[in-house]
């Protein structure tokens, strides 16, 4: 009894929030409206590959093609379909959501299931190989577009995607937690750990590795599916072998396995280029620029501080007090050392007349981060677990092994 | 009358060319604790690995209650009733004690995975089911206490006992273990070997074991086979094994090489 009620409240507080984001940013900020969809769909996409290399095991590098799937199978239903149709909006949103979610999962099952079977890598040639032959296919499929890409266009008036995008991660968040958190999710994590063990206990291995690799297909399939209706407009171009390194850096750097990582980790990855590309100058309004005293200034910081960082982290034990001090001074440092240097580059008058448009810089920096971060921590932000607060206060408070063993 | 649970008939499998196994026969009855030894490189730890289906035999056959399973995929194997520890320990290091054992339990489970991923009620009755049986084996195999470790922090001992565990919970009929003792210290040897016995008795196993360790398997197996060279050199009880001059010369072979 007690189940059902909390079931219906978190499903009202899910459909409470979808709703309600979508009229609250479509009504006051608009302009903020795609993001918002990009950003949740690039969630969608993170946490379902997580469920395919992080939970599972399995080498994906090709998330994009099933994206593709998702939304150029829709479209092309959409475009056909939408005049006799008498569905209204919300309803076709979510049948084209479906749509998409089938044609990925079959594209996944026949891309699957020969390769999971083969132990190695043969999945990640696999999957890279089928996405670029996908792209490249359709580019020479005029009936959608071809190279140009295709229009979608079902609805007279603006497309409102958004509430059925956080549905859709909101679902696909709960899926892979709720594997997790029955014992079905076992002979997955299972199968991650040690084939050879997993099989000797009864799990039969290919077909664990098919479901997951069909359930985060299936996922990424709808969100293509949202994506064209979303933008309207779609592109061989826009699933490009990047977009799936992207998708696979989101899982890596939330740290491979945790869903709360692989959401964090695709909403800033997502976020940063996007944040630098709106900065702007206070005065003049342009976009944001940076003189090159600064610019090399941070960097020779930056260097010094994820140095300093990793030798904190290896030498300076004990209370959190401690470890803040420690780590806090160390950030400190590094901000001082960025005044200092930009100082002295200042004085040399070739590179004090350089000027960056941040703009321009996003790749770079957003390229920088991602180092930084896996030097800090090559298991990525979260590494194998989930955020919880216990958690936070174990990671600060963490002791040295050998005073445990 | 006792039940013939695994007959081994001239089982052979071939690496290129080196023959692994050759020509091992032998039956298993219903409860019986048998002794699997030999020098290193005999061949014990790939007869696990034909009868367990990792490995599909080249010639001969291995009947599992008179029905041939040599070259079943190894999942279905353990379905039939057949579960065994690994000698370099394969735990899923990532996963807890409790979890490890689970995993083993989850051979048995009814309930679809699609109720799990809606997180409804029979899935969660079933995983919290799961959990507690496989609580209770680590309770026997005294490893309760550290049930929410992660395997790969157990000490080295616990991490063999804990094999033991994960394979019992898949409730196999016959039980294979492939040096369970290796690493343990005498006081840790002893407990094990009771333990081996409590299995077979309390747990109605039939148990298939290999060990270097003579006199823990002369204590505690009755039966015997002698593996060299992937030939079957000896069969019989502990005393005549003891005896056996083909035997003394295998192991005396092994210390003079
Ligand atoms: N997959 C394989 N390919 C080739 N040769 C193999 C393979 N597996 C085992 N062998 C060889 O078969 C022989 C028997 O190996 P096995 O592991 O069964 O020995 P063992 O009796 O278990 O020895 P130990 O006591 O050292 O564990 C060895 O010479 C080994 O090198
Ligand atoms: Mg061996």
């Amino acid at each position: 009894m007690k189940f059902w009620v909390v079931r219906l409240v978190s499903l009202a507080v899910a459909f409470g929030f979808a709703f309600g984001a979508d009229a609250w940013i479509a009504g006051s900020m608009p302009s903020a409206y795609r993001l918002a969809v990009l950003a949740g769909l690039f969630v969608t996409l993170a946490v379902s590959l997580n469920l395919i290399n992080g939970i599972t095991g399995q080498f994906s590098i090709g998330h994009a093609a099933f994206y593709m799937v998702g939304a150029y199978t829709t479209g092309f239903v959409s475009n056909q379909f939408y005049a006799q149709q008498p569905l209204g909006q919300p309803m076709w949103l979510i049948a084209m959501a479906l749509l998409g979610a089938a044609a990925s999962a079959v594209a996944g099952l026949v891309v699957g299931l020969p390769s999971l079977r083969l132990r190695g890598d043969y999945l990640a040639i696999v999957t890279l190989g089928f996405g670029e032959i996908l792209r490249i296919v359709t580019q020479n499929i005029s009936q959608i577009g071809g190279s140009y890409g295709m229009n979608v266009k079902p609805f007279g008036g603006p497309v409102q995607t958004l509430w059925v995008v956080l549905l859709l991660a909101f679902l696909c968040v709960s899926i892979c937690r709720n594997l997790l958190k029955t014992a079905h999710g076992l002979p997955f994590v299972a199968v991650r750990d040690d084939e050879v063990a997993s099989s000797a206990m009864g799990v039969r291995v290919s077909s664990v590795k098919v479901t997951a690799f069909v359930i985060g297909s299936a996922f990424a399939g709808a969100a293509g599916a949202m994506l064209a209706h979303a933008e309207t407009f779609i592109s061989p171009d826009m699933f490009r072998m990047d977009v799936s390194f992207i998708i696979l850096t989101m899982v890596v750097l939330g740290g491979t396995g945790s869903i709360t990582g692989s959401v964090v980790a695709a909403v800033v990855l997502f976020g940063i280029p996007e944040y630098l590309r709106t900065l702007q100058d206070p005065i003049t309004k342009l976009p944001l620029a940076v003189p090159g005293q600064a610019l090399l200034g941070s960097l020779v910081a930056v260097g010094l501080t994820v140095w300093g960082l990793r030798e904190v982290s290896r030498r300076v034990h004990g209370n959190v007090q401690n470890r803040a001090v420690a780590y806090g001074g160390t950030l400190l440092g590094g901000a001082v050392v960025a005044w200092l240097f930009s100082v002295v580059f200042g004085l040399i008058p070739q590179i004090a007349a350089l000027k960056f448009d941040v703009n321009m810089l996003r790749m770079v920096i957003f390229a920088l981060t991602l180092i930084v971060l896996m030097l800090l921590r090559p298991q990525g932000i979260f590494g194998h677990h989930e955020f919880s607060w216990r958690w936070l206060g174990g990671l600060l408070g963490r002791r040295p092994r050998e005073a445990t063993a | 009358m006792s039940q013939t649970v695994l007959a081994l008939q001239d089982a052979t499998i071939q690496f290129g060319g080196l023959v692994a196994v050759n020509k091992v026969t032998f039956d298993l009855n219903k409860g019986d604790l048998f002794g699997l030894i030999g020098p290193n490189g005999a061949g014990k730890t790939t007869c696990f690995n034909l009868i367990t289906g990792v490995y599909k035999p080249t010639h001969g056959s291995i009947k599992f209650h008179g029905q041939e399973i040599g070259g079943l995929p190894p999942a279905k194997i353990a379905t039939r009733g057949i579960c065994r520890t690994f000698q370099n320990i394969r735990l899923f290091s990532s996963l807890s004690a409790l979890e490890n054992v689970v995993v083993g339990a989850f051979l048995r489970h009814r309930t679809p995975l699609w109720t799990a991923l809606a997180c409804l009620p029979p899935a969660l009755r079933e995983t919290k089911a799961l959990r507690e049986e496989s609580m209770r084996l680590l309770e026997v195999m005294d490893l309760a206490d550290e049930a929410h470790t992660r395997s790969s922090d157990l000490p080295y001992g616990k991490q063999r006992r804990l094999e033991i565990a994960r394979a019992m919970a898949t409730r196999p009929e016959l039980i294979l273990l492939d040096e369970p003792a290796a690493g343990m210290n005498p006081l840790e040897k002893e407990d094990l070997q009771s333990t081996v016995k409590k299995i077979r008795d309390n747990f109605d196993m039939t148990v298939l074991l290999i060990e270097h360790d003579m006199r823990f398997v002369m204590g505690l197996c009755e039966r015997i086979v002698v593996l060299d060279h992937g030939e079957e050199i000896a069969h019989g009880p502990p005393d005549a094994i003891r005896n056996d001059p083909k035997v003394i010369e295998a192991y005396l072979g092994e210390a003079h090489s």
